[in-house]
C-alpha cells in the first residue's frame, strides 16, 4: 500500500497514533495464512472502532492485517440455530440476514452498524443485553484461528478463552460459528428515578425478572441531552409484554439509546471509559463523578458504566481508576486494555496473559506491545 | 481560457503557477479546519456506499478525513459519491463532503486532477454531452 494512504490505518477511535510498515487486505482465509506465515509482526484489525488502541501499529514495524474483506456470511443451520461468518462481517449486516429467517444474534452494542464480528470477539464485548445474554463468548460454537506459522486451527468451547477477549495477541480469528436465537418481540419502559439509591434498588428488582434483557442508565446530564427531564433515567427492555412502549414507540426509544454515543461525543466528551463495579457501589461512584462534573451512562444491570471525559477532565481519569479499584471494581469492562490501559493491568493478570501468549504465539508475532 | 487551464490542471499538464499553489494551500487549510472536529470514531463508515463495496479504510470517510487532515493530496479523494451519508451519521457534525470537494479542487489546482474527468469535460465542451457528439 502507498505510504501516504497507510495513515488511515495508523489510528482508530482511541485517537492514538502509530506507524505501520504495510497494510494488507486479504480476501480469503488462505490469503491470511500465507500473509501471516511470511510476516514478522502483525496487527489484526476489524472496523477500527476500539477505544483502547488495540489495532494501532507501533514503531513502523507492524503490518496491519485488515480483515474487513472476510465478510462472507456462510452456511446457516436453522435446526441447530448456528451460522458461520467471516471475521469481517458487520453486526448489522448479520442481523439483517438473520431477521429474514426469523432468527437473531442476541449481542447488541452501541456501534452495531460498523463493528465487525472479529473485533467483537477479540474484545469479548457484552453490550446492552449483557444482563440476560452475557458476553459474546457465550454465543460462540467454534472459531477458526490462524497461528504464527500460518496454520489454521478450529478451537471449540474449551479453548475459546485463549483467543476470545485477548485483543488479537494470540492469533488471527478468521471465521466463527455463532449461536442464534429465534427473533424476539421486545417491549421497553423508560423510568425516571429521583436519586441514586433508588436506582440501585430498582436495578436489583429488575435483575430478578428473567424477561428483562437490558437495563441502561442515563445520568442527569445525558438525560437532558436526550430531551428528557433533569433526573436519572433507566431504559429497561423486556422480552415479553411487560414494557409500556411497544412497536414504533419501542423503536423510537432504542433509537434514542443509539444516539447517546453521538450526543456524548458531539459534546466533546471524547474519552469514554468502561469501568465495572458492583451495583451496590454505584452510589459512591456516581457521587464522586457528579462532584467533578463527569457525565455517565452504561449497562448498569451488569455494572459496566461509561464515564465520559472531555479534554479538560482527562486529568481525573487516574484518580477515578484508583477510586474504582478501591471500590473493588475493574478498570476495563468491555473495551479492552489495548495500549491505553496497559499500565493499569494487575500483575497477577499480566503473568497469566504472558503465559497464554507464550503458549499460543511462540513467535511473538501478533499485536506486540498491546495488553501485556 | 479558464476552462483550458482547468482542463490542463485536471490532466496534470499545465505549469502550476504561484497563485494556484497559494490557492491550493488555502483550500487545504480550509480542509484541515473542516476536519478538525473529527474524533475518528468510524461511525461514518456505516452509510458510506464506497466503503461498503471496497471495504478498505482509506476509501472510508474516516480514512479520507485522516489523509486530508495530513494535507496529503491523493487520488483517493475522488473515490466518493458525495452522498453525505457519512455526515448523517457523524456525531461531531463534520462536513466530510465539503472537505472532499475542496481537496479535489486543490488537487486540480496543483495539476493532480483525474485524466478521465478532464476527458469528460472536454467531451462536454465539444459536443454538449459526455460522448462528445452533437447528435
Amino acid at each position: 500500500m502507498r505510504k501516504d494512504l497507510m495513515k488511515a490505518y495508523e489510528t482508530d477511535a482511541s485517537q492514538l497514533n502509530g506507524r505501520a510498515l504495510d497494510v494488507v487486505h486479504p480476501k480469503t482465509v488462505m490469503e491470511v495464512r500465507s500473509i501471516v506465515a511470511k510476516t514478522q509482526r502483525i496487527v489484526p484489525r476489524g472496523a477500527g472502532t476500539g477505544l483502547a488502541g488495540g489495532c494501532i501499529p507501533l514503531n513502523g514495524l507492524d503490518v496491519v492485517l485488515d480483515l474487513s474483506k472476510l465478510n462472507g456470511i456462510g452456511s446457516f443451520d436453522k435446526e441447530r440455530r448456528t451460522i458461520e461468518v467471516g471475521a469481517g462481517v458487520i453486526l448489522d449486516d448479520l442481523q439483517i440476514c438473520l431477521a429474514r429467517n426469523g432468527l437473531e444474534f442476541p449481542i447488541n452494542i452501541l456501534n452495531h452498524n460498523v463493528c465487525t464480528v472479529g473485533g467483537m470477539i477479540a474484545t469479548d464485548v457484552g453490550g446492552s443485553r449483557m444482563v440476560k445474554y452475557g458476553k459474546i463468548s457465550n454465543w460462540i460454537k467454534w472459531i477458526d484461528v490462524v497461528d504464527g506459522y500460518g496454520n489454521l486451527h478450529r478451537k471449540g468451547v474449551t479453548e475459546l478463552s485463549d483467543y476470545v477477549g485477548m485483543e488479537g495477541i494470540t492469533g488471527v480469528i478468521v471465521r466463527v460459528c455463532l449461536k442464534l436465537l429465534p427473533l424476539k418481540k421486545r417491549t421497553a419502559s423508560l423510568m425516571k428515578v429521583e436519586n441514586s439509591e433508588k436506582v440501585v434498588s430498582i436495578v436489583r428488582d429488575l435483575k430478578r425478572n428473567l424477561n428483562v434483557s437490558m437495563i441502561e442508565f442515563l445520568d442527569k446530564k445525558i438525560s437532558v441531552g436526550m430531551g428528557l427531564i433533569e433526573d436519572y433515567h433507566l431504559i429497561v427492555e423486556y422480552e415479553d409484554n411487560s414494557g409500556l412502549l411497544k412497536g414504533r414507540e419501542y423503536e423510537e426509544l432504542m433509537e434514542m439509546r443509539n444516539r447517546i454515543y453521538s450526543f456524548v461525543v458531539g459534546g466533546s466528551h471524547v474519552r469514554i471509559e468502561d469501568l465495572k463495579i458492583m451495583t451496590d457501589r454505584f452510589v459512591k461512584l456516581i457521587t464522586w463523578l457528579e462532584s467533578v462534573g463527569i457525565p455517565i451512562f452504561g449497562h448498569i444491570g451488569v455494572g459496566i458504566l461509561h464515564p465520559c471525559f472531555n479534554r479538560n477532565q482527562e486529568k481525573y481519569i487516574p484518580e477515578m481508576m484508583k477510586f474504582v479499584k478501591k471500590l473493588g471494581g475493574q478498570i476495563s469492562g468491555e473495551y479492552g486494555i489495548g495500549i491505553l490501559k496497559i499500565n493499569l493491568v494487575d500483575m497477577n493478570d499480566k503473568k497469566i496473559l504472558i503465559n497464554v501468549k507464550k503458549r499460543t504465539d511462540p513467535l511473538n508475532k501478533f499485536n506486540v506491545g498491546k495488553v501485556i | 481560457m479558464i476552462l483550458l487551464n482547468v482542463l490542463e490542471g485536471m490532466m496534470g499538464k499545465h505549469k502550476v503557477s504561484e497563485a494556484d499553489k497559494i490557492e491550493a494551500n488555502n483550500l487545504m487549510e480550509e480542509v484541515v479546519e473542516i476536519l478538525e472536529p473529527c474524533i475518528k470514531c468510524g461511525m461514518c463508515k456505516s452509510l458510506c456506499p464506497v466503503f461498503r463495496v471496497l471495504r478498505e479504510e482509506q476509501v472510508s470517510p474516516r480514512g479520507k478525513a485522516i489523509i486530508l487532515s495530513e494535507k496529503i493530496l491523493d487520488k483517493v479523494v475522488f473515490e466518493c459519491t458525495l452522498c453525505k451519508g457519512c455526515e448523517q451519521e457523524c456525531p461531531s457534525d463534520v462536513k466530510v463532503c465539503d472537505a472532499i470537494l475542496k481537496g479535489r479542487e486543490a488537487m486540480v489546482l496543483r495539476g493532480k486532477g483525474l485524466k478521465s474527468d478532464a476527458e469528460r469535460v472536454r467531451e462536454v465542451w465539444k459536443g454538449g454531452n459526455f460522448f462528445g457528439k452533437r447528435d
